[in-house]
């Protein structure tokens, strides 16, 4: 009995883990408090799977801050989850167009176009992005 | 016997004949009342359901750190017509400014994504900085607030155009009880009709006086739905039975609402000035729910002879009106002494003309309804009571406005122009999202007409060039920003179309141009021979690429504008250069929601890359160099050079149409100024509607434009005039940008690096 509540218990743990489409990055959004704010309040809408509450929030967040690419990069990732794979590439791209040389934003950008270009059916295109996001990390 | 028998059947008559007359009344008034009770029930569902679309301009977003001088925040409040107090606010809706700090005491509103709640807040201003953000009872810091939005019109029933109707939690509460303290203070304990009342009317109407008077506020719902001013006793026991079955079958809420949007109180010429919503905006130029307490009851006061209480003409009669009103609801306990006698000494309030039109940005409101009329039915639209959440930012709009209006009366009067016969548009959106800040489709913003900035299609001329140089610098292999083009003459000949023999504006053709200064100045012949080398289809597909939908024939003469497109489409093109080449639709509307506060949709912001971030780099820095030299440069009359701001002029065939489009760091805009007969104006694009966005831009407190570079583009010294590689020790070099590779790989003998040069400098140190 005590095991399987601890496998229950592990698996609960396990799939709050692995959601990791919508994880805290160490470094926040932005150093503006209403940016970081709305941030966090459209990925708790993303967790309860609101997209389109999340969209609207990180839409306020960039009308604040339209040049910062990590709220691009965050929008992408909601358009990700509701299967607007076109939308996901032009964003990470938007994205990708302001992080200058911040390597790790840019790696994720290209991982955020792979997954898009593999729902998509697309598996060389797919490839090229992972391999790209290999290379600017 | 005969005699017994003939009174029996006298009876027997007699009694029939009342039984059956009885009955025939009875069934009489039965008819009637069935009949009164249909009528009045079509009358009332029929207003109460037809409620119209509202409109909102962008809620204001308050944060700590924020660019927002003290006079916008203080400009958006009285826009919203928040109330100045001298002392500390007391009501929902009052502020206060001392310095650089404001209380305010928000409204409470219902937004897309949820209710927030009245607050009082203390906002403190650095600079041009909102420093710092406070809510005052709490005593915590604010990260993120919005003040209510500005209601910019509606979308009215078509049949009832001038009706602007209103549910009953927008009719201020001042406004009820001050109606119930003066019309009828039993309203909510009679059904319908008050006994005491009608006994006062027939005392009166036997004594001969006339009939008037004991009407209950549903008495005088019923009067406003039989239009006729009737008055006799038939009509007086109508009423009655009418008023009493609307009781039986609507609650007070409803009957207050239907009252609220029924009562006649006032005329504008042969308008009648129906409902408390309509006369806000007819004597106040504001929406009923910002009615305070003087307003309310003057307009209570009105109620009873709205022309001769007409607080226009007859002020000082209005005015003792309304202190009655207001007298009234204190003895009846309805506000304190303290509020009765602030309210007292309130002046009329009332605005001298009105307002032309219940919406006061009607072109902007007409573009919200075209693009909602691709997902919903105008009868839903009219009659849904939708709240409408758009993009509009209200400070932008009322800048384009005031400066396209009195640009055109300057342009009239220095050039000589007859008067009001220059006619313009205007349209600022966001660089980034898209989002349409102000839109004006003509000189008199409050006229729904002729709307130019949606409607006007128009010759663009050299508007179109950018696309022309963008599709040549999408090769990098063959075209550069100093790749020398040919300027000489050009007659083009095309089967089925008239020879083309394009001029240059100054009559000159100027030989080998660098690609950048034949955009800045605008050069005709080299521009048209870039663009045949390129291919007209090849320019008209990237033109459907930047967000054109019209299909612009690939005609030669198309590659100088010859066609025509509407203010709203130069703007889309635009727009897409401006986000370095991430195509995002204009959008108006953010969110739709239901009457009773339910999210319907949203308009999200959608992007497509349709051009490579390098070429649309290289653009936008073209763009840079006609402001900065080229034929753009008297811009820098209006806004600093630092801005770097990007743009291009046109000026078509026989000056008929002035234009000018362009962006900075935050926003792209497009000015068009021309006749509506077509007629020339004389104006070139510089000479005209560079001028209006010249001094739009200078007051919006502008970013500077630094789009970001993307990875394969290298700056590199050049002398631009050769071609050739150089560093800035060479007379007339430049750094440019350059898709990585495509720079000159030629050195100009002046630089350090020629091989002229260190030839020249090995000799230099050999003899020295």
């Amino acid at each position: 009995m005590n095991k399987i509540i601890f496998a229950l218990a592990s698996l609960i743990v396990l799939s709050s883990c692995s959601s990791d489409l919508f994880r805290e990055s160490s470094e926040p959004a932005s150093n503006n408090n209403a940016v970081v704010a709305l941030v966090n309040s459209a990925h708790t809408d993303a967790a309860a799977n609101k997209f389109d509450a999340a969209g609207a929030t990180l839409e306020r967040a960039l009308r604040i801050e339209p040049r910062n690419p990590a709220l691009w990069q965050e929008l992408a990732r909601v358009r990700l989850q509701q299967g607007e794979y076109q939308q996901v590439e032009s964003l990470a791209a938007k994205s990708n167009g302001l992080a200058g040389d911040n390597k790790s934003m840019r790696a994720e950008n290209w991982r955020l176009i792979g997954q898009a270009r593999l729902k998509r059916g697309d598996h060389q295109g797919a490839q090229a992005a992972f391999n790209k996001a290999a290379e600017t990390n | 016997m005969h005699s017994a028998a003939l009174k029996k059947i006298k009876r027997f008559f007699s009694a029939k004949w009342i039984r059956l007359s009885l009955l025939f009344l009875a069934l009489l008034i039965a008819g009637y009342a069935l009949y009164l009770d249909i009528t009045v029930r079509t009358q009332f569902e029929g207003k109460r359901w037809a409620l119209p679309a509202r409109v909102y301009a962008r809620a204001l977003e308050l944060y700590p750190g924020m660019k927002l001088k003290p006079e916008q925040l203080e400009t958006e409040l009285l826009m919203l017509k928040y109330r100045v107090t001298t002392g500390n606010p007391q009501e929902t809706g009052d502020f206060q400014r001392e310095d650089n700090s404001f209380t305010i005491r928000t409204r409470p509103f219902v937004f897309w994504d949820g209710a927030q709640a009245a607050r009082q807040l203390r906002a403190v201003f650095h600079g041009n900085h909102l420093d710092s953000l406070e809510d005052i009872n709490t005593q915590t810091a604010v990260t993120l607030v919005r003040l209510d939005p500005l209601l910019i019109g509606g979308i009215y029933p078509a049949h009832n155009e001038d009706r602007v109707l209103v549910k009953l939690n927008e009719v201020p509460r001042d406004f009820i009880n001050g109606l119930i303290a003066v019309e009828d203070h039993k309203f909510y304990s009679h059904h319908g009709v008050d006994p005491r009342g009608i006994a006062r009317a027939l005392a009166t109407t036997v004594r001969g006086n006339g009939i008037q008077g004991g009407s209950t506020l549903t008495q005088q719902l019923v009067k406003n739905f039989f239009l006729t001013p009737e008055r006799s006793l038939r009509r007086k026991f109508t009423e009655i039975i009418t008023a009493s079955l609307l009781e039986l079958h609507y609650s007070k809420d409803e009957i207050l609402e239907a009252y609220a949007n029924e009562i006649y109180l006032g005329q504008d010429g042969n308008r009648a000035i129906h409902g408390v919503g309509l006369a806000s905006h007819f004597y106040f130029d504001q929406p009923s729910t910002q009615l305070n307490l003087p307003q309310a009851a003057l307009l209570v006061g009105m109620v009873q002879g709205p022309a001769i209480y007409d607080p226009r003409r007859h002020p000082e009669r209005a005015l003792t009106r309304r202190n009655l009103v207001l007298h009234e609801m204190r003895q009846q306990g309805f506000i304190s002494p303290q509020q009765y006698e602030n309210a007292k000494n309130s002046p009329l309030a009332v605005v001298k003309t009105a307002p032309g039109g219940t919406s006061r940005h009607p072109a902007f409101v007409e573009l919200v309804h075209r693009q909602l009329r691709r997902d919903y039915r105008d009868e839903d639209l009219r009659s849904e009571g939708l709240h409408i959440f758009t993009t509009l930012d209200p400070q932008t709009q009322q800048i384009a406005e005031q400066t396209l209006a009195t640009r055109l009366s300057q342009l009239e009067k220095t050039r000589g122009i007859t008067a009001d016969t220059l006619e313009g548009a205007a349209i600022i959106s966001n660089t980034q999202n898209g989002e349409i800040e102000a839109l004006t489709g003509g000189r008199h913003a409050r006229f729904e007409g002729f709307n130019r900035a949606l409607d006007a299609v128009r010759s663009i001329g050299s508007l179109i060039k950018p696309v022309i140089y963008l599709t040549a610098l999408e090769q990098p292999s063959t075209y550069t920003l100093i790749t020398p083009l040919d300027d000489s003459p050009l007659i083009w000949r095309e089967r089925g179309a008239k020879d083309w023999e394009p001029r240059n504006y100054d009559k000159v053709s100027h030989g080998n141009v660098p690609l950048r200064m034949a955009l800045a100045n605008s050069y005709n012949l080299s521009s048209a021979r870039l663009g045949l080398a390129l291919g007209v289809q090849k320019v008209m597909y990237n033109v459907r690429q930047l967000g054109i939908d019209r299909e612009l024939p690939p005609y030669a003469s198309n590659l100088l504008g010859a066609d025509g497109l509407t203010p709203l489409e130069v703007t889309q093109i635009y727009q897409t250069l401006a986000s370095g080449g991430f195509r995002v639709p204009l959008r108006a509307i953010r969110e739709v929601v239901t009457a009773d506060g339910k999210a319907l949709q949203r308009y999200p912001l959608s992007v497509q890359q349709v051009v490579e971030p390098a070429p649309a780099y290289l653009i936008t820095n073209a763009l840079q160099t006609v402001v900065h030299e080229g034929t753009a440069d008297g811009l820098n009359k209006y806004i600093s050079p630092d801005l770097n701001a990007a743009g291009k002029t046109g000026t078509t065939n026989d000056l008929r149409d002035s234009w000018f489009a362009g962006y900075t760091g935050d926003r792209v805009a497009v000015a068009w100024i021309g006749r509506d007969d077509n007629q020339p104006i004389n104006m070139t694009g510089a000479g005209g509607a560079m001028t209006v966005w010249g001094s739009i831009m200078a007051q919006l407190d502008a970013e500077p434009l630094q789009p970001p570079v993307p990875e394969n583009i290298e700056f590199v010294w050049v002398d631009p005039e050769k071609n050739l590689r150089a560093d800035e020790t060479c007379a007339g070099a430049v750094k440019l940008p350059f898709i990585r590779g495509s720079a000159p790989t030629e050195t100009a003998p002046c630089a350090k690096t020629s091989p002229v040069k260190s030839i020249k400098s090995w000799f230099k140190r050999l003899f020295e």
